[in-house]
């Protein structure tokens, strides 16, 4: 059965061979199908469950995270996020208006004039050089602080991608590649880790399934004691499998972050979220 | 009485003896042996070097993952060593399990020969 299904899922196919650009990937049916396979791989989890990553494959740990967030400390985090808009309110709701709880779910999205894909982090920094203000550090502090306060305005919100151009179904591939190709000195690639494994040990560490990786960012990590956005953890990550890391904010992993944003559509908004 | 126990003694010391004095060199490649498993074992559990605990029980080695199979019983296993050195190492013939996690150490460049040949002898041990 697993087997099986380990060949069906066309993520397994297109390792290796350069097909997976000549191949025309139909993103919606790609979607189903890894809802599909996370759901045949544990069927007693809820695909609305994958919001809460790791701690869905361990009662335990799930128990001691969920005291955790009862008292998050990401909360002076979202405060912070809050004064930081407030400082440059004016230049702020110009760009994205003034309702704080219609920002976050807009994102990640693709431009077509541009012809690229647009994250919630580049569109708050664009904004601020655009009216002269100074861009914020791209992968922690403010910025993920201002992310935090728009992402918690915006809980309980359905992560709604959507693909409907040539352009937009080419950096779903872009991203969809990166997170298939095995890359670095130990041949590994993210769907290794967070789609065939999800659920196993790596060390201590529970790996979290692919399908909702992007609900809940930016994470507050224990590891860190502070806030760090998606792309910070995607740095992490490729340093991990001794890959060089792309560019925070840089067209790879804003692909990438459109390819996992795509694929857990339809899941709740629920960032920040603490992580261990 | 004293005389069975004055031979008794004198043979074992003849023995001891025999065994501390005469093979000087088998007693040095043992220990050389057991050094060489010695840093087999660091080197597999080493962060920067084979972390085969990352994905693998090994030993006693403190908070393995389970990506990978247990590393036990690993003489029954690969009655021929060659064979788990290649697995190791990651000879082309020894890629048989599709989309696996297990890095190709040697072809890869992480370990160096040498350093693969300890730690299968630490791991031979299991
Ligand atoms: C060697 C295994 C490994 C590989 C390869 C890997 N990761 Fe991870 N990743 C982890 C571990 C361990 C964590 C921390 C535990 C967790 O939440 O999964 C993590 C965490 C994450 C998280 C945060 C999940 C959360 O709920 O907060 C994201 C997102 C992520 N990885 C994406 C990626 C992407 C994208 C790639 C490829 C560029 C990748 N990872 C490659 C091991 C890996
Ligand atoms: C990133 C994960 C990972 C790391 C690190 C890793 N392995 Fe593996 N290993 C696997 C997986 C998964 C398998 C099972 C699939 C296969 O055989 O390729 C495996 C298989 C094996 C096998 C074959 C087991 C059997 O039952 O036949 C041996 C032997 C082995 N590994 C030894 C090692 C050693 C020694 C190290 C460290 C130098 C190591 N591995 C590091 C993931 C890993």
């Amino acid at each position: 059965m697993k087997k099986t299904l380990l060949i069906a899922l066309s993520l397994g196919v297109t390792v290796g061979a350069a097909s997976t650009t000549a191949l025309a990937v139909d993103p919606e049916m790609d979607r189903q199908q890894t809802v599909d396979y996370f759901k045949a791989k544990n069927p007693k989890i809820a695909p609305e469950e994958y919001i809460n990553g790791a701690y869905i494959y361990n009662a335990d740990k799930f128990a001691q995270w969920e005291a955790a967030e009862e008292f998050p400390p990401y909360l002076d985090a979202i405060d912070a996020g809050e004064a930081a808009w407030n400082k440059d309110k004016a230049v702020f709701e110009k760009c994205f208006g003034s309702d704080v709880s219609k920002i976050r779910a807009k994102y990640p999205y693709f431009d077509d004039a541009a012809n690229k894909v647009i994250t919630l982090e580049a569109s708050i920094n664009k904004c601020r050089t655009d009216a002269g203000l100074k861009p914020y550090k791209l992968k922690k502090g403010t910025i993920a602080r201002v992310s935090a306060f728009l992402a918690y305005n915006a809980r309980g919100q359905k992560i709604d991608v959507k693909i409907d151009s040539e352009g937009a179904r080419k950096a779903y591939e872009a991203g969809r590649a990166l997170y298939i190709e095995p890359r670095g000195q130990l041949g590994l690639s993210c769907a290794k880790c967070h789609t065939y494994n999800a659920g196993r040990k790596a060390r201590s560490n529970l790996l979290s399934p692919h399908l909702g990786h992007t609900t809940h960012f930016p994470v507050f990590r224990a590891k860190w004691q502070a806030l760090g956005t998606l792309h910070r953890r995607y740095v992490g990550c490729n340093k991990n499998m001794r890959a060089k890391p792309f560019k925070a904010q840089g067209t790879e992993y804003s692909n990438l972050e459109f390819f996992e944003a795509y694929t857990s559509n339809g899941l709740e908004i629920n960032g920040p979220g603490y992580r261990e | 009485m004293m005389n069975s126990k004055m031979k008794q003694l004198l043979t074992a010391l003849a023995i001891s003896t025999a065994v501390t004095a005469a093979p000087v060199s088998s007693v040095q490649a043992a220990e050389k042996a057991a050094s060489t498993i010695e840093q087999g074992k660091k080197l597999a559990y080493s962060r920067s070097k084979g972390n085969c605990l990352a994905c693998h029980m090994a030993g006693e080695g403190a908070m393995p993952g389970n990506i990978g199979p247990a590393l036990i019983a690993m003489k029954l296993r690969y009655p021929d060593k060659q064979k788990l050195y290649n697995k190791v190492w990651g000879t082309a013939e020894a890629q048989t399990v599709p989309n696996s996690m297990m890095p190709r150490f040697g072809h890869n460049g992480i370990l160096s020969d040498s350093e693969i040949s300890k730690i299968v002898d630490y791991i031979y041990t299991l």
